[in-house]
């Protein structure tokens, strides 16, 4: 495939790049690959021993694997809906941070529902799902919606990847497998124009899919919870509300890997400070929509002082329980990003990454918030004997798996930077698709008034 | 697989050995095992046929084998039971507990029939209430089952089949009433129970990692027996019956169903939620018991727990 | 006459058990050995000679059922006993003999008949004797109507030696009404001189599909008559309608409608699409056009 010298230029930055492992990302490999064995180990431990190493008892029937589980999903909201619409609305600054957000998508995608998996206390029946899966469960909603949504988030990636691949097939590796493997997947793809229409056409249909598509896949999420007749839960915007969370949470994790991607791939050239700024005010804005609708929750339920609904507010209010972490997951991880990015003066590379972590852990939080004090609060009295029936305390177990999931999530994404560029090395340029679409218009407004002109004329000869 | 196959070879057996006027209560479960014409008088037991009436069969023709599979699933004809509970009569013995427990093998801290100390408001007395499933007419656990191992029956029964049940716990988080309860881990049961034939009319013996809940026992009353929450009661505060024949029972003296739920204002609790339960509470008037008296066999520990839980935080 | 039977029966039992008693104060303070509760009760159902039933309580463990040990039981005659058979008894600790047509049994000339049981202990519980004299009688159920008002009848007979038979006043009988679990009770009354108690049937009263309900009469625990049971199938009851309810709710097996068609468009339309783009995939792998210079397709 012939490319053009911008293009072969970031070939060859990334091609070798690819091919050797630094001494600091040994380092890292061997971090992450302990806290995955930690993992393994607290999964042989829950298998042997069964659920009772967890924190979760009768009341608190899911914990930290359930908020892990919507943390992950939410996170996978970076390529569908940041890569979908910039795609569709053609922006141009998108290029070098798409591959990214796709990636994020397809690895949380494939990392969260494995949660739910660690939540099952027969996972020896899972195929069951299929078996009898009843239609009318929102947990066979969301196998349905999540299992499409990883489909079409890994062909959107592969779709985007094309090009890239069938450069990398052309260049000459020092890994010989490498070439085999892109050769394979580059389809014969070489860059004529059939090629790029066909190409082109299938990105645009998933870039409009994917994004109803992950609007779905949340909503779902939420109807889990909302579904159900429980405090801080049965609400009619909890959809939505996930859904801005989700969006939220990952245009702060897509910030996050690309200020980790610029720093340690030397990526300075490819993403700039203009992605950050732009990024962050995107950022600020989904932050003050996720104030607006806390905001609205919140209020209506103590408006309104319910019983049980103000139980899990007094909950979340009270100092003795999750009054800290309520603070810090509705307050400090909303509005600080909002007010460093807003004003332009505190706007830098690092303090919007340092903001985006501060949302994206304080959203971590409020997913724990959703989850616990509601199951905590159920509408009998709590009249247990048993403390670990009354409170839910994560146990170790729990945290090892979830620092499994995140040190995995981080390791898949690291063999992915090791396989496909992580800024797209092909750029094409997209004149044409803006040229085509003005001569489209011009050709109708051309066609409509040659209509109007031959009705004038025939209702001149009716008049006459 | 394994029993479709129980199933079948039962059928068979019918089909070979038991005379017509038998094989018509084939799907109460009950196998009959000879039945020449009786030269002697033996005791005759109730038994309910598959239309729903009541018959009597020889008790020595009867050997116990739960119902299992498609059977267990559809309920007892013409049946819908129901439970009514007199809160007048409770002190908190715990029988019920202790009774439902011993039958069904569970540990002494699982309960799947709860008794609760409540107070309304702060200016109205405490009182006992006891609160097993309450099997609603729209069960909110059976609606968000993802596989349909719970269910409710045309006998109104809402039962969980622990082999189908792969414990997911969306069921335990869609309850309103914290009726059911969660194996976390492998029971100690007897010989006799951990080797039972599994039928989730019996939910013996239940199973790790899977959902267990109050059954309204349909295994007993297929054989016109009444739950042992109901016959252990000392103080007879829990009725059981049929609403379709109107008699309600709780062991030592029957009522009619629609005149007890009438006079006494019978009522739902929490029927906003419009769950309709098929458990009737009779408020907590002309007490027999102070409420204090629940608390005689309970430790220090206990009291003060149960007293701190009713003082309402705000 | 019958004022003379009744307390002479009932005189018998109480003989018996402060015997037993006195026995048992005694043998308990050499051997501790303890004592047994004894009680024989006759019961008689429809079409049936009659059955007794023993029960065996040990005092001392407060008054705990007596499993698994043999009781045998009599008819008396005023010179001799017959010996019926030898019964074990159950976990409520009742023994019971069923009496039938080859059962020889001693009747005096008025009918009477005295059976006894007698458990004869063992090293760790006092022997046990129980006596009961009862009447043989008959109670007969039927029904009747009178303009609108539904009835009852059951009616009570004594049947002499010499199969006379001869109305009973002033017996009171029990009227169930036979559910699933017990009996309700609607109601009692005496006998009158033709020997019938007459019961007005409860209104809206639900019977099974065919409106059929079964009627218990019982005469409970009578001193001379024991207790007798008698029952009756009327379809006098509302039947009750079983409309085999299949929905398609959310609650049930099958999902409404709506949702199957909502979920089949939802998903159809996606995978549509995924398989479109897999064709396209092909079709490009397909395209063999050679390559045309990139910046010609651009421009």
């Amino acid at each position: 495939m012939e490319l053009d010298s911008k293009s072969t230029r970031a070939l060859h930055f990334f091609a070798p790049q690819m091919e050797k492992i630094s001494k600091a990302g040994i380092i890292n490999i061997v971090i992450m690959l302990l806290f995955i064995l930690g993992g393994v180990y607290a999964l042989v431990v829950q298998i042997v021993k069964g659920h009772v190493v967890t924190g979760m008892r009768d009341n608190v029937v899911w914990g930290i694997y359930i908020a892990n589980f919507i943390f992950f999903i939410g996170i996978s909201y970076a390529g569908a809906l940041i890569s979908g619409i910039l795609h569709l609305l053609r922006v141009e600054w998108r290029t070098p941070i798409i591959r990214i957000a796709e990636i994020i998508t397809v690895v949380s995608t494939l990392i969260g529902p494995s949660y739910i998996l660690l939540c099952m206390g027969r996972l020896d029946r899972l195929h069951y799902l299929a078996l009898y899966g009843r239609i009318q469960s929102p947990i066979i909603w969301d196998v349905l919606a999540i299992s499409t949504y990883l489909i079409g988030s890994i062909i959107f990636l592969y779709l985007a990847t094309i090009r890239d691949l069938a450069a990398l097939r052309d260049y000459p590796f020092k890994q010989k497998w490498r070439n085999k493997v892109y050769r394979f997947l580059a389809v014969n793809f070489n860059g004529n124009s059939e090629q790029n229409r066909f190409l082109d056409r299938s990105l645009d249909i998933m870039s409009a899919i994917i994004i109803p598509l992950a609007v779905l896949v949340h909503s779902v999420l939420a109807w889990i919870f909302g579904m159900t007749l429980r405090p801080g839960w049965h609400s009619t915007i909890f959809a939505p509300y996930f859904v801005v969370a989700a969006v939220f949470s990952g245009t702060g994790v897509l910030i996050i890997a690309m200020w980790i991607f610029r720093r340690y791939f030397h990526l300075e050239t490819y993403i700039t400070k203009i992605h950050f700024n732009y990024l962050g005010i995107i950022l600020m804005i989904l932050g003050a929509l996720y104030a607006y609708f806390t905001f609205s929750e919140y209020l209506t339920s103590w408006y309104g002082s319910e019983t049980w609904e103000m139980e899990v507010l007094f909950k979340l209010f009270d100092q003795d329980e999750y009054w800290w972490w309520f603070f810090f997951a509705a307050f400090v991880g909303v509005l600080l990003p909002i007010i460093v990015i807003l004003i332009p003066r505190f706007r830098s590379i690092n303090s919007i990454t340092a903001v985006s972590v501060i949302a994206v852990l304080a959203l971590w939080v409020k997913r724990y918030l959703i989850i616990i004090p509601t199951l905590e609060t159920p509408l009998l009295p709590l009249q247990d004997l048993r403390p670990e029936y009354i409170h839910y305390q994560p146990t170790l177990v729990e945290w090892l798996l979830t620092f499994a999931g995140i040190a995995m999530f981080c390791f898949l994404f690291y063999l992915f930077a090791k396989f496909i560029p992580i800024v797209p090395v092909v750029k094409v340029k997209e004149g044409r698709n803006y040229a085509d679409l003005r001569k489209m218009v011009q050709n109708r407004i051309i066609k409509r008034k040659i209509k109007e002109l031959k009705l004038k004329e025939a209702q001149k000869m009716q008049n006459t | 697989m394994e029993n479709e196959k129980n199933i079948k070879s039962r059928r068979d057996f019918f089909r070979k050995s038991v005379p017509l006027a038998i094989s018509a209560i084939g799907g109460v479960g009950l196998v009959a095992e000879s039945c020449q014409a009786a030269d002697q008088e033996e005791e005759k037991v109730p038994v309910l046929s598959q239309d729903g009436q009541l018959v009597y069969v020889d008790k020595s023709a009867m050997t116990n084998v739960p119902v299992t599979g498609q059977e267990a699933r559809q309920g007892i004809p013409g049946k819908k039971f129901v439970m009514i509970i007199d809160l007048a009569r409770c002190r908190n013995a715990r029988k019920c507990v202790s009774k439902c427990q011993e039958m069904h093998g569970l540990p002494s801290e699982d309960e799947w029939i709860k008794v609760f100390l409540m107070q309304d408001s702060d200016d109205t007395a405490p009182y006992w209430f006891p609160k097993p499933c309450f099997h609603c007419n729209q069960p909110p656990c059976v609606k968000v089952c993802p596989v349909g191992a719970t269910y409710k029956r045309t006998d109104g029964i809402v039962l969980v089949d622990n082999e189908r049940c792969i414990g997911c716990k969306f069921c335990m988080t869609a309850c309103p009433y914290s009726s059911r309860v969660f194996q976390w881990n492998e029971v100690e049961v007897s010989h006799e129970m951990a080797h039972a034939h599994y039928s989730p009319e019996t939910s013996v013996p239940s199973k790790v990692g899977t959902v267990g809940k109050c059954d309204f026992c349909p295994d007993m009353a297929r054989q016109g027996k009444l739950p042992d929450c109901v016959t252990g009661c000392p103080n007879g505060a829990i009725y059981f019956g049929d609403k379709n024949e109107d008699i309600v029972s709780n062991g030592t003296e029957s009522q009619r169903f629609s005149q007890l739920v009438h006079d006494r204002a019978g009522y739902h609790f929490m029927a906003e939620l419009g769950t309709e339960p098929n458990v009737y509470y009779l408020p907590p008037v002309d007490r027999l018991f102070d409420y204090e008296r629940g608390f005689n066999n309970l430790t220090d520990e206990q009291k003060e727990f149960y007293r701190n839980s009713i003082v309402k935080k705000h | 006459m019958s004022f003379r039977i009744r307390y002479g029966n009932r005189c018998i039992i109480w003989i018996s058990l402060i015997f037993i008693f006195a026995i048992g104060d005694i043998d308990a303070q050499n051997t501790k050995k303890k004592t047994i509760r004894s009680k024989i009760e006759y019961f008689k159902d429809q079409d049936q000679i009659g059955r007794l039933v023993t029960t065996l309580k040990v005092k001392e463990d407060r008054n705990a059922p007596l499993e698994g040990v043999l009781v045998h039981f009599y008819s008396i005659g005023d010179t001799s006993k017959i010996f019926f058979d030898s019964i074990s008894t159950n976990k409520e600790g009742q023994a019971i003999f069923v009496l039938n047509e080859s059962s020889n049994i001693y009747k005096d000339s008025l009918g009477l008949m005295t059976f006894e049981s007698e458990y004869l202990g063992n090293q760790e519980y006092l022997s046990a004797t129980s006596n009961i004299r009862v009447q043989t009688v008959e109670l007969s159920l039927s029904f009747f109507q009178k303009d609108t008002v539904k009835y009852i009848s059951a009616e009570v007979n004594e049947i002499r030696l010499d199969d006379a038979i001869v109305p009973v006043n002033g017996v009171d009988v029990f009227i169930y009404i036979q559910g699933t679990f017990s009996l309700l009770n609607i109601g009692d009354a005496e006998t009158n001189h033709e020997g019938k108690a007459i019961f007005e049937f409860p209104v809206e009263m639900p019977g099974d599909t065919n409106g059929l309900l079964t009627i218990v009469s019982k005469i409970e625990d009578h001193d001379l008559y024991g207790n007798l049971e008698s029952k009756g199938k009327i379809n006098w009851g509302k039947p009750i309608l079983l409309t085999p309810e299949k929905h398609r709710g959310l609650g049930d097996t099958d999902a409404p409608l709506w949702m199957v068609y909502t979920l089949i468009v939802l998903l159809s339309a996606v995978w549509f699409h995924y398989f479109y783009i897999i064709l396209m995939i092909i079709k490009i792998k397909l395209s063999r056009t050679k390559i045309p210079p990139v910046q010609e397709l651009i421009l």
